[in-house]
């Protein structure tokens, strides 16, 4: 069962669209009805919650200027890109205000020579890298939403990606932001270099999932091209064998520029999505992507595919041109989505264990799966230990709590293997009650003295990361699918 | 743990013992590692109990499959080097001062890096975990053993560079990057104003060079690009290297590769006792003519595609001031590393940047007392001030 939507009326309303309607147009105060509910939920759609009101601000000075009003209220707010998120860190609270930023898209700079791109937060993931592609430059961080996420929501989660293995996350490309704290007021965090005077307030910002204040300005790094990029695809008689592979090429010193996992249940799902010529009798398959220069590229592809068939790969093939390595990505990335096609519900997770319990990990949610008598799919990131098993279930045949049961089990298992509640969707709302499991009452007190450090009254997206006994009251409803990801277009991992 | 009377040390020898020694003394505190940048930044205000790291070494866990590695704060970073090496791993980490026995929570604490920050970045980049002691006593734990975490802040940033204030580093988890089977080093004989563009050919070229540094030689300087990776692949690469910068480039032996990169040690660790050594950061294109422009300036060691630059000028205020205001000016960074003895009137910081009164906010949330480190952050986190 989802949430009930709960709406909020009341002279509050009016009085705050009043003081927003005062340096906004008309357009860009929503309170009617279903204007609202469209910002309800992010992408995690079992959570909802319309807010009181949507702001959409056309720049800094207007971000500023919406927090000022609510911090003369004491009203919370909450910032939003495009809403693509899984773990509702941009859920509206009741009574709350959203402050869109979908009106910042501009790319402000492509500076070639400095190898930087300065961007308003609303600008898509993908269009830097398009931006800075005629220089042969592209921009590293690469999450699987990003023709839909924003760089601003990219800040807010420190989003990583298939490629994030090599060359790292959001926080290790950002040089600079301007930031609106929750007062309102306008600072720069970070610097034009790496060099710091003082704690790197930066860092604590990065992936704080907009508890700490709202990013209006972003400074990234881009990197040049590589010379070379290979990409094999290559099956596995096992799961195990498929890890052990992994091990190996991180033992030869290898470190690829992404490494994939998918079992048999996920490729076959995919397989009758794409069609992008996966095995689907085969219990595990890896997708290995190699770049860098063109010589040590070659020799290390070589030892590559050597090292998969020691360790028994029953095929294994080479996507030599880039059209043949875009279909396997394809497939890759069509897997989440496609797993609609044989189950009618589901569940996603996310969560990350050390790369060397693999193996262990899978075979314990294989038995706590069918202990249950559910069907978990697999397909994560396997160089970083990022998994994201899928959990079968059936609304109709009253499957749900038990499956989000185990799903939350399998989140902890991976904490209880030494490892992490989320490698790249964030805690949000959804995970915020399983925190303790990971920290202690220590560990998450420093962090609310941190955050009241950033925002004495707690009005900057209040009940997302930490948690609380009202939010941890509540149970999260079953999984939607976003109309995007339907089509194709997106896809969650 | 250990207490000296004579000069108020204290030397904890656990987590537990480190804790308690925050608790029992009850004055402002000292962090020190190894003491190789006991100098940096502001000067501390006298009176302080020395905090030693001395007794917190050793590697708590190494897990060579994972490429991660557990470290307590007071381990030299070259011991730490030395035992991840026999597993074919290494921090890819190469500040000046390591050299001198630099430890992992005084390099961290000071945001140190070296030439392979072109690569790698800086240790914020590189620790993924980390033990904190509040001055209340907190002991708090973020990150972890695995790379990929994004669940709740992470705490250990705040430590990053803040020079001893906010809290004591107890314990931190790397991630470790494969020693590179071979190494090599192009040198080019170029003055600084021609570096830049010869820095920019090698990064326009395919060889992906882990480091690109120039250093002054004399009158001239030269240009120094390290190359890693296979040994038939980084042949290759020198050759294509060679031919991207024309004339003049070299091979370096390996003695003289080594003697190159321990020339620019010396320049970014040592300078002369009567001046100021200075550490700034500006956007790379800036870099060169603000440089030229510090007519005083020598010891100068510059990355060209990072911006980053270390210099020494004279132990003056006016020429320090100097320095902090045009690195401002440009929106840059500047530190003052290093400082000949007793001059602590000397600025160690620029201009106040615009989260100043954050900094502030969060410092007065976690060490309300201002116990750790009071005035290497001044004035930017006045002395005697609770915000």
């Amino acid at each position: 069962m989802a949430t009930p939507t709960t709406t909020t009326t009341g002279g509050t309303t009016r009085a705050l669209a009043g003081e927003f309607a005062a340096f906004l147009p008309e357009a860009s105060v929503i309170t009617d009805e279903v204007g609202l509910r469209s910002y309800e939920c992010d992408g995690l759609t079992g959570f909802r919650q319309v807010p009181a009101v949507v702001v959409l601000p056309r720049d800094a000075q207007e971000v500023a200027a919406c927090v000022r009003v609510c911090a003369r209220h004491r009203v919370p707010f909450v910032a939003r890109g495009a809403g693509t998120g899984l773990s509702g860190g941009a859920l509206p609270v009741a009574d709350g205000v959203v402050i869109s930023l979908q009106k910042l898209r501009r790319i402000l700079e492509i500076d070639v020579e400095n190898r930087r791109a300065v961007l308003e937060p609303g600008v898509f993931n993908l269009d830097i890298s398009r931006a800075a592609a005629p220089h042969g430059l592209y921009y590293a961080p690469d999450p699987s939403s990003q023709q839909v996420c924003t760089i601003g929501g990219n800040v807010a989660e420190n989003s990583g990606g298939a490629h994030c293995l090599k060359y790292g996350f959001t926080t290790n490309h950002v040089l600079e932001m301007e930031v609106v704290l929750a007062d309102g007021s306008l600072v720069t965090l970070g610097g034009p270099t790496g060099e710091q005077v003082g704690p790197d307030l930066r860092g604590v910002f990065l992936g704080s999932e907009g508890t700490l204040g709202i990013c209006t300005k972003v400074t990234v790094r881009l990197l040049a091209r590589a010379e070379s990029k290979r990409l094999v695809l290559a099956d596995f008689p096992s799961v195990q064998a498929a890890g052990d592979t992994v091990g190996d090429i991180v033992d030869a010193s290898i470190i690829p520029a992404a490494v994939e996992m998918m079992d048999s249940l996920a490729m076959e799902a995919a397989e009758a999505a794409v069609g992008a010529g996966y095995t689907v009798e085969a219990p595990a398959a890896l997708i290995i992507e190699l770049d860098g220069p063109a010589d040590e590229c070659d020799t290390q592809f070589d030892q590559l595919t050597e090292i998969c068939e020691r360790n028994g790969a029953t095929r294994i093939h080479v996507a030599e041109t880039a059209d043949e390595q875009a279909k396997v990505w394809k497939g890759r990335k069509a897997a989440f989505a496609a797993v609609g096609r044989i189950s009618p519900d589901y569940i996603v997770q996310d969560g990350v264990v050390p790369r060397t319990r693999l193996s262990e990990v899978l075979a314990r949610i294989a038995e706590m799966g069918s202990e249950v008598g559910l069907r978990v799919a697999n397909v994560f990131h396997a160089g970083d230990g990022n998994l994201h098993p899928l959990v079968l279930y059936s609304e109709a045949d009253g499957e749900h709590d038990q499956a989000e049961e185990l799903s939350s089990s399998i989140a902890e298992l991976c904490v209880e293997l030494g490892g992490s509640l989320s490698g790249e969707h964030g805690i949000g709302a959804d995970k915020a009650c399983s925190m303790p499991a990971m920290f202690s009452e220590d560990d998450l007190d420093v962090m609310k003295r941190v955050r009241s450090g950033f925002d004495a009254h707690g009005l900057c997206n209040p009940g997302k990361v930490l948690p609380t006994p009202r939010l941890c009251g509540e149970k999260p409803g079953k999984y939607q699918a976003h109309p995007l990801e339907e089509a194709g277009v997106i896809e969650r991992l | 743990m250990t207490t000296s009377s004579a000069t108020p040390t204290v030397t904890p020898g656990s987590l537990d013992d480190l804790r308690d020694a925050v608790l029992h003394h009850t004055g402002p505190l000292l962090v020190a590692g190894a003491g190789t940048a006991s100098d940096w930044a502001g000067a501390p205000e006298p009176g302080a109990t020395v905090l030693s790291t001395a007794a917190l070494t050793g590697v708590i866990s190494h897990n060579p499959g994972d490429m991660t590695v557990a470290v307590r704060a007071g381990t030299p970073l070259a011991a730490l080097q030395e035992v991840v090496g026999e597993h074919g791993q290494r921090v890819a980490f190469d500040a000046a001062r390591v050299a001198r026995g630099a430890t992992l929570g005084g390099l961290f604490a000071t945001g140190d890096s070296g030439p392979l920050a072109l690569t790698f970045g800086s240790l914020r980049d590189l620790v993924i975990g980390a033990t904190v002691v509040l001055a209340d006593g907190t002991v708090a734990h973020s990150g972890g053993h695995v790379i990929k975490n994004v669940a709740g802040y992470d705490l250990a940033k705040l430590l990053h560079g803040a020079q001893g204030t906010l809290g004591v580093v107890a314990e931190l988890i790397l991630r470790l990057h494969p020693t590179p089977v071979a190494t090599a080093t192009v040198a080019l004989p170029t003055p600084l104003g021609d570096a830049a563009r010869h820095a920019h050919a090698v990064a326009a070229s395919p060889v992906e060079a882990s480091a690109v540094q120039w250093l002054q030689d004399g009158a001239a300087g030269r240009l120094l690009a390290r190359l890693e990776g296979t040994r038939d692949g980084v042949a290759g690469r020198v050759t294509r290297l060679r031919e991207t910068l024309g004339a003049g480039a070299d091979l370096l032996s390996e003695a003289a590769a080594a003697a190159a990169w321990a020339a620019h040690e010396a320049a970014v660790d040592g300078g002369a006792d009567d001046r100021a050594v200075l550490r700034i950061g500006v956007t790379p294109s800036l870099l060169t003519d603000l440089l030229t422009g510090l007519a005083d300036a020598t010891e100068v060691t510059a990355a060209p595609l990072t911006g980053v630059a270390t210099l020494s000028v004279p132990a003056t205020t006016a020429a320090v001031e100097d320095v902090h205001r045009r690195v401002a000016d440009l929106g840059g960074t500047s530190l003052l590393r290093r400082r000949p003895a007793g001059r602590t009137d000397l600025p160690a910081l620029g201009p106040a940047p615009t989260s100043a009164a954050l900094l502030r906010a969060v410092a007065a949330s976690l060490d309300p007392d201002q116990r750790f480190g009071r005035g290497r952050l001044a004035p930017w986190l006045p002395t005697g001030v609770t915000a």
